[in-house]
C-alpha cells in the first residue's frame, strides 16, 4: 500500500519490517505502542496468573512484537527491561496453561478441545509437537486393536 | 478577689483567705467557662464559655448585666477589656478577633482592630485564599492572648488584679497590629513571586465576627502576564525546551555545573544538531529554516545581547551578536523570511536583517507579552492595558514587512477565553496568524472576514484527563492538522522521554454539529476559512498550484449541493435559494436540473432567475473590468487605428503592472480571474479574425454592444440595465431574452445599413482603412434621424416583438448621450470588446436562452 506523508518530527505508521529497517539506518525513532507500558503488563501478567483459561492478549502478535522493538528499539522504549520481564512472565504463565491442558487432554482422550485467545506463536510452538504426537497415539491406538486387514504395514 | 471560672460559674474567692465568697452564674450560661477577666475598674467581670457566649457581671451586685453571643459559637479563648472604655476584645478558637462595644451600649461587635487589619490586606489586590490570608493574619494576634492568658495556667485561669489586663490588652493590642502588618507585608511578598498561575480574583471575606467597614468589592485587577516565546517550557526549569516548532527542537540544559544549548531539526537536511556552551545564558530562541535567534537579558556586567546563527549564509561568517542599549532587556524575539525582531524592555520592537543590518524600529504601546514571525509577516501581542478578574488585556498588531509595508492589524483586542491567559502563539505553516490560550482554544485569523479571529480548534475537548493539556507546537492549514504534545497532568512536557507529537483535527464551533445539517454547514465554512490563505498567498504574489485553488472550490460547491439536497428534502426551498447564491454557475445548473427532476418547479423557476441575475450581474462584472482595461489601454495605445497587435501587446503589457511583478506571470496570469485569460485568447484570436475588418457577425456583435453596452461611463449603463430590471421584472428574462436575441441577430440595422453605405463612403475616402471606413460610417449612422435607425433595425430584426424596439430606443438615447464624447475610442474600443465579449455573452447567452425557452 501506500504510506506517509513522511513529515519530520511528526509520527506516520508504517509497517513493522520498514520501521525496523529504518531504525537500523538510524533514520527514525519508534514510538514503542499503547499496550508496551508497565503498568498495562502487570495487569495482564496477573490476570493471566488468576485465570485458568486464556485471556485476551493486547495484540496477537504480543510476543514477536515485543521482541522486535527490545532487540533494536530498546533506546526508545522507556523501562525496557522491566518490559522484557513482564512479557515474559506472562508468556510462561500461558505456555503452562498450555502444557497443562494437553496433558488433561491427552489422558481423558478427548476428541475436542476449544483454546480461545491463543496467539499464533504460541499456537506453532506445541502445535507440531502436539498434532505429531496425537498422530503416533493415534497408530498406536489402532495397532493394538486386532484388525482383519493386519497386512498393512505402517508405523 | 479573685476569679476562677469553675465549670458553669465563676467562684470568686478572697485572697487572703481563700473564701469562696460568692459564685457569678447566669442562667444563659450553657457551657463551661473558661476565660474570666476583670475590668480595669474592677466592678465589672467578663467571662468567656465554650460556645462562645461572654456573660458580663457587676460584682457588687452580683448580677449579669450582659450577655453575648458569638455568633458562629466558637469557644471563647481571650477576654480583655479596654483600658479606657467600655470595650471588650475577645478572641476565639478559630483565630478571630471580635470587639465588643457595650456594657449598657448593647451588642455591637463592630471590629475595630480587625479592620486596621484589613485594611493592610485589602492593598494585596490579588486575590488570595481568605481563609488562609485571615488565619495567618489572625492567628498571631490570637495567640498572644491567649499566650498571655495561658500563662497563668489555661482554664484555671487565675484572673489578674485589674492591673494585669491593662498590660495584657496593651501588649495584645500591640501585637496584634504589628504581627498583622507583617503578616501583610510577608503576602505581599509572596504575592509578588506568584507567576502566570492561576489568579482567582476572589474576594477575601473577613472574619464573620467582625467589621461592617466598606471595604472595595469591585472587581480585582489581573497580574499581567510575563513575555515569553512560544513554544518553551518556563525558565526555571534545569532541563527546557526552548523552543518547539515545525522546524526544530532547541533545548537548554541549565544545572549548577553548566549551560548549555542543544539544536536539533526535524529535517536533518536543513542543517545538522549543534551544541553550543551557553555561556551568556540565552534564555530565548528561535527557530527558523534560514538562521537561529538567541537572546539574553541584561545582567550587572554586561547589556542585553541578541545573537543570530545564520547557517543558510554563503559567505564565513556565520553569526553575529548585537548588543542593546543600556538598561534596554530583550522580552522577545522572532525570526521571519530574512529578518528578525526583537522587543525589548524600552517598549521598542527592534527589527534586523538576517544577516545583522538594524532596519527599522517602532513603539509598542505597551509591554510585549510574545512576537511570531513568518514570511513577511510580524505579529505582536502586547499588554495594552490591564485586565480584571482574571482576564488579560492584550492587544495584538499585525504586519507586513515586504516591499510594501502596513499594519494589517493596529493593535486590536486580542480576545482570549474568560480567565485565561495567552499561552502560544504563531502562524501556521502558510501563513495565517494563529494563537493558543490557556483554556485551550485555538484561535485563528479570518481573513475572508475582514480579519476576524475564529475559534478553529478546543483541545481540551480531546483531552482525557482533568489536568491534561495539550502543548501546541505547530498548526498547518494543508491539510489541516494542529501538532501539539498531549502532557498529562501538566501544561507542558517535560524534557525526557522524548514526547510524542499528536496531530488533532480542527472543528470550528458551529452548532448542532451532530445534525447532519450542521455537520455540513461546519465543514463547509472550515474548508472556506482554510482556504483563505489561497487568496492571501496569490495576492501576495506566490505561485500556486492549480490543483490547490481548485479542490477546496469542488470541495465547498460538493457541500453546498448536499445541503441543498438536504433543505429540498426537507421542503426548505427557500433555504435552498439561499444556499443556491453560495454557488457557482456550473453548481447552481446541477442545483436547477436536481429541483427540476424533484418536481419543485417554484423552486426550479427562482432558481433560474437567480442564476440569470447572478449570470448578468458576473457578465457586467466582467464587461466592467473588460472596458476599464480596454478604455486604459486605447487611451494610451492612441487611437486605435492600428491593427491589434500594438493593442493586443500594450493591453498586455497593461495587465502585468496589475499583477505583483514578483514572480512567474505565467501562473500569475493563469490564476488571475478567468475573464483576463479568456481576453487573452481572445485577444490572441483577434488578430485572425482581423477585429477591425468588418465581418457581418461582428459588425452587428459590435453595434448591438455598441447599443447595449455601456460606455466608458459605464455606470450610466449599468443603471439603466438595472432599472429596466427593476422595473421588468416579469420580462426580466424577456430582457435578457432580448439580449439575447439581439446577441444572435444576425444583422442590426447599423450592420445592413453600413454594408449598404459602405460604398459611399469608401467613395467618399478612398483612401480609409476598414476601421476608418467604420468610424466614418457610424458617425454617418448617428446623423441619420432616429426613425431612420430604426427602419434599419427593424430591417434586421424583421418584425420582432415591439418591446424590443422600446428598448432599443430607451437605450440608443443613452447610447446617444455617451456617443457624445470620445468617438473614435468607441468604435475601435467596441470592436475589441465586441470581440471579447461575445464568446463570453455566447456561453451566458446559452444558458440564459434555455432559461428563456423554460419561461416561454
Amino acid at each position: 500500500g501506500d504510506l506517509g506523508p513522511f513529515n519530520p518530527g511528526l509520527p506516520v505508521e508504517v509497517p513493522v519490517w520498514l520501521a525496523i529497517n529504518l531504525k537500523q539506518r538510524q533514520k527514525c525513532r519508534l514510538i514503542p505502542p499503547e499496550w508496551m507500558d508497565v503498568e498495562k503488563l502487570e495487569e495482564i501478567r496477573d490476570q493471566e496468573r488468576k485465570e485458568d483459561t486464556f485471556t485476551p492478549m493486547p495484540s496477537p502478535y504480543y510476543m514477536e512484537l515485543t521482541k522486535l522493538l527490545l532487540n533494536y528499539a530498546s533506546d526508545n522504549i522507556p523501562k525496557a527491561d522491566e518490559i522484557r520481564t513482564l512479557v515474559k512472565d506472562t508468556w510462561d504463565t500461558r505456555m503452562a496453561k498450555l502444557r497443562l491442558s494437553a496433558d488433561s487432554f491427552v489422558r481423558q482422550q478427548e476428541a475436542h478441545a476449544k483454546l480461545d485467545n491463543l496467539t499464533l506463536m504460541e499456537i506453532n510452538t506445541i502445535g507440531t509437537f502436539l498434532t505429531q504426537a496425537l498422530d503416533h497415539m493415534y497408530k498406536l491406538r489402532t495397532n493394538l486393536q486386532p484388525s482383519g486387514s493386519a497386512e498393512s504395514q505402517d508405523f | 478577689l479573685l476569679a476562677i471560672p469553675v465549670d458553669k460559674v465563676v467562684k470568686l474567692y478572697r485572697r487572703e483567705t481563700w473564701d469562696n465568697q460568692v459564685d457569678l452564674s447566669d442562667t444563659s450560661i450553657t457551657q463551661p467557662l473558661n476565660v474570666v477577666v476583670w475590668s480595669p475598674c474592677g466592678q465589672y467581670l467578663a467571662a468567656g464559655s465554650v460556645n462562645g457566649s461572654i456573660v458580663v457581671w457587676k460584682v457588687e451586685t452580683q448580677e449579669c448585666i450582659e450577655r453575648m453571643k458569638h455568633e458562629k459559637s466558637y469557644s471563647i479563648c481571650g477576654l480583655a477589656w479596654h483600658p479606657r472604655y467600655e470595650q471588650i476584645a475577645y478572641t476565639d478558637t478559630e483565630g478571630n478577633l471580635g470587639l465588643w462595644e457595650d456594657i449598657g451600649d448593647g451588642k455591637k461587635p463592630n471590629d475595630k482592630v480587625a479592620s486596621a487589619v484589613t485594611k493592610d490586606y485589602e492593598d494585596l489586590f490579588d486575590g488570595d485564599d481568605d481563609d488562609y490570608l485571615n488565619g495567618d493574619m489572625i492567628e498571631p494576634p490570637s495567640s498572644p492572648n491567649t499566650g498571655a492568658n495561658e500563662d497563668h495556667g489555661g482554664d484555671d485561669d487565675l484572673m489578674p488584679t485589674s492591673g494585669h489586663p491593662r498590660r495584657a490588652v496593651i501588649d495584645d493590642d500591640d501585637n496584634s497590629l504589628d504581627i498583622g502588618m507583617i503578616k501583610a507585608n510577608s503576602n505581599l511578598l509572596e504575592k509578588e513571586e506568584e507567576d502566570d498561575d492561576d489568579q482567582i480574583g476572589g474576594f477575601p471575606a473577613l472574619p464573620t465576627s467582625s467589621t461592617q467597614q466598606p471595604f472595595y468589592d469591585g472587581p480585582r485587577p489581573t497580574p499581567r502576564q510575563k513575555p515569553f516565546q512560544s513554544g518553551s517550557t518556563p525558565v526555571h526549569l534545569m532541563h527546557r525546551f526552548m523552543v518547539w516548532n515545525s522546524v526544530g527542537i532547541i533545548r537548554c540544559y541549565n544545572d549548577e555545573q553548566d549551560n548549555a544549548i542543544d539544536i536539533e531539526f526535524h529535517d536533518t537536511s536543513i542543517h545538522h544538531a549543534t551544541h553550543l556552551p551557553n555561556s551568556l545564558n540565552h534564555t530565548m530562541a528561535d527557530l527558523s529554516t534560514e538562521a537561529i535567534l538567541l537572546a539574553c537579558e541584561s545582567t550587572e556586567e554586561l547589556a542585553s545581547k541578541l545573537h543570530c546563527i545564520y547557517f543558510s549564509s554563503w559567505d564565513a561568517n556565520k553569526e553575529w551578536t548585537v548588543d542593546m542599549p543600556k538598561d534596554e532587556d530583550i522580552e522577545a524575539i522572532c525570526l521571519g523570511q530574512g529578518w528578525a525582531a526583537c522587543a525589548t524592555s524600552a517598549l521598542l520592537v527592534r527589527l534586523f536583517t538576517v544577516g545583522g543590518v538594524q532596519k527599522e524600529i517602532f513603539c509598542l504601546p505597551g509591554p510585549v507579552v510574545a512576537m511570531a514571525g513568518h514570511g513577511e509577516q510580524l505579529m505582536v501581542i502586547y499588554h495594552r492595558g490591564t485586565g480584571f478578574d482574571g482576564d488579560q488585556c492584550l492587544g495584538v498588531q499585525l504586519m507586513e514587512l515586504g516591499k510594501k509595508k502596513k499594519q494589517i492589524l493596529h493593535g486590536d483586542p486580542l480576545s482570549l477565553t474568560k480567565k485565561s491567559y495567552l499561552v502560544w502563539v504563531g502562524f501556521s505553516a502558510e501563513g495565517t496568524p494563529c494563537y493558543v490560550d490557556s483554556e485551550g482554544i485555538v484561535r485563528m485569523l479570518n481573513r475572508g472576514l475582514g480579519n476576524t479571529w475564529i475559534p478553529v480548534c478546543n483541545t481540551r475537548e480531546h483531552c482525557k484527563g482533568k489536568s491534561d493539556h495539550y502543548w501546541v507546537v505547530g498548526i498547518h492549514e494543508n491539510p489541516q492538522q494542529l501538532r501539539c504534545i498531549p502532557c498529562k497532568g501538566a501544561r507542558f512536557p517535560p524534557t525526557l522521554p522524548r514526547p510524542a507529537v499528536a496531530i488533532l483535527s480542527f472543528t470550528l464551533p458551529y452548532c448542532q454539529v451532530t445534525t447532519e445539517k450542521g455537520q455540513m454547514e461546519e465543514q463547509y465554512w472550515r474548508s472556506v476559512v482554510f482556504h483563505n490563505y489561497v487568496d492571501y498567498l496569490s495576492k501576495n504574489g506566490y505561485e500556486l498550484d492549480e490543483n490547490v485553488k481548485s479542490q477546496p472550490v469542488k470541495e465547498q460547491q460538493e457541500l453546498l449541493m448536499k445541503l441543498f439536497a438536504l433543505s429540498c428534502k426537507l421542503e426548505r426551498e427557500f433555504r435552498c435559494v439561499e444556499l443556491a447564491d453560495l454557488m457557482t454557475q456550473n453548481v447552481v445548473n446541477l442545483a436547477i436540473k436536481y429541483a427540476s427532476r424533484s418536481r419543485r418547479l417554484n423552486l426550479a423557476q427562482r432558481l433560474s432567475e437567480m442564476a440569470v441575475e447572478k449570470a448578468s450581474e458576473l457578465a457586467t462584472a466582467l464587461e466592467d473590468e473588460e472596458e476599464e482595461e480596454d478604455f486604459r489601454t486605447h487611451l494610451n495605445a492612441g487611437l486605435g487605428k492600428t491593427g491589434t497587435p500594438p493593442d493586443k501587446e500594450v493591453s498586455s503589457n497593461k495587465k502585468d503592472p496589475l499583477v505583483p511583478s514578483a514572480n512567474v506571470l505565467d501562473t500569475m496570469s493563469k490564476y488571475s480571474k478567468k475573464t483576463s485569460s479568456s481576453r487573452a485568447a481572445n485577444k490572441q484570436s483577434s488578430p485572425v479574425i482581423k477585429p477591425l475588418i468588418p465581418k457581418p457577425k461582428s459588425k452587428q456583435a459590435s453595434a448591438a454592444s455598441f447599443f447595449q453596452v455601456r460606455t466608458p461611463g459605464s455606470s450610466e449603463k449599468r443603471v439603466g440595465e438595472r432599472e429596466e430590471k427593476a422595473r421588468n421584472e416579469p420580462p426580466e428574462v424577456q430582457v435578457t431574452a432580448q439580449d439575447n436575441a439581439e446577441n444572435k441577430r444576425p444583422k442590426t440595422g447599423f450592420q445592413m445599413w453600413l454594408e449598404e453605405n459602405r460604398a459611399n463612403i469608401l467613395t467618399d475616402n478612398p483612401d480609409l482603412n476598414e476601421a476608418e471606413v467604420i468610424k466614418e460610417g457610424m458617425s454617418r449612422f448617428r446623423i441619420l434621424s432616429s426613425e431612420e435607425r430604426m427602419v434599419w433595425t427593424e430591417k434586421a430584426k424583421g418584425g420582432a416583438v415591439t418591446d424590443l424596439t422600446e428598448d432599443k430606443k430607451r437605450k440608443r438615447p443613452t447610447a446617444a448621450e455617451d456617443e457624445g464624447k470620445k468617438n473614435e475610442e468607441h468604435k475601435s474600443e467596441d470592436s475589441n470588446v465586441s470581440k471579447k465579449k461575445k464568446p463570453l455573452d455566447q456561453a451566458t447567452n446559452v444558458r440564459l436562452s434555455s432559461f428563456a425557452f423554460k419561461q416561454s
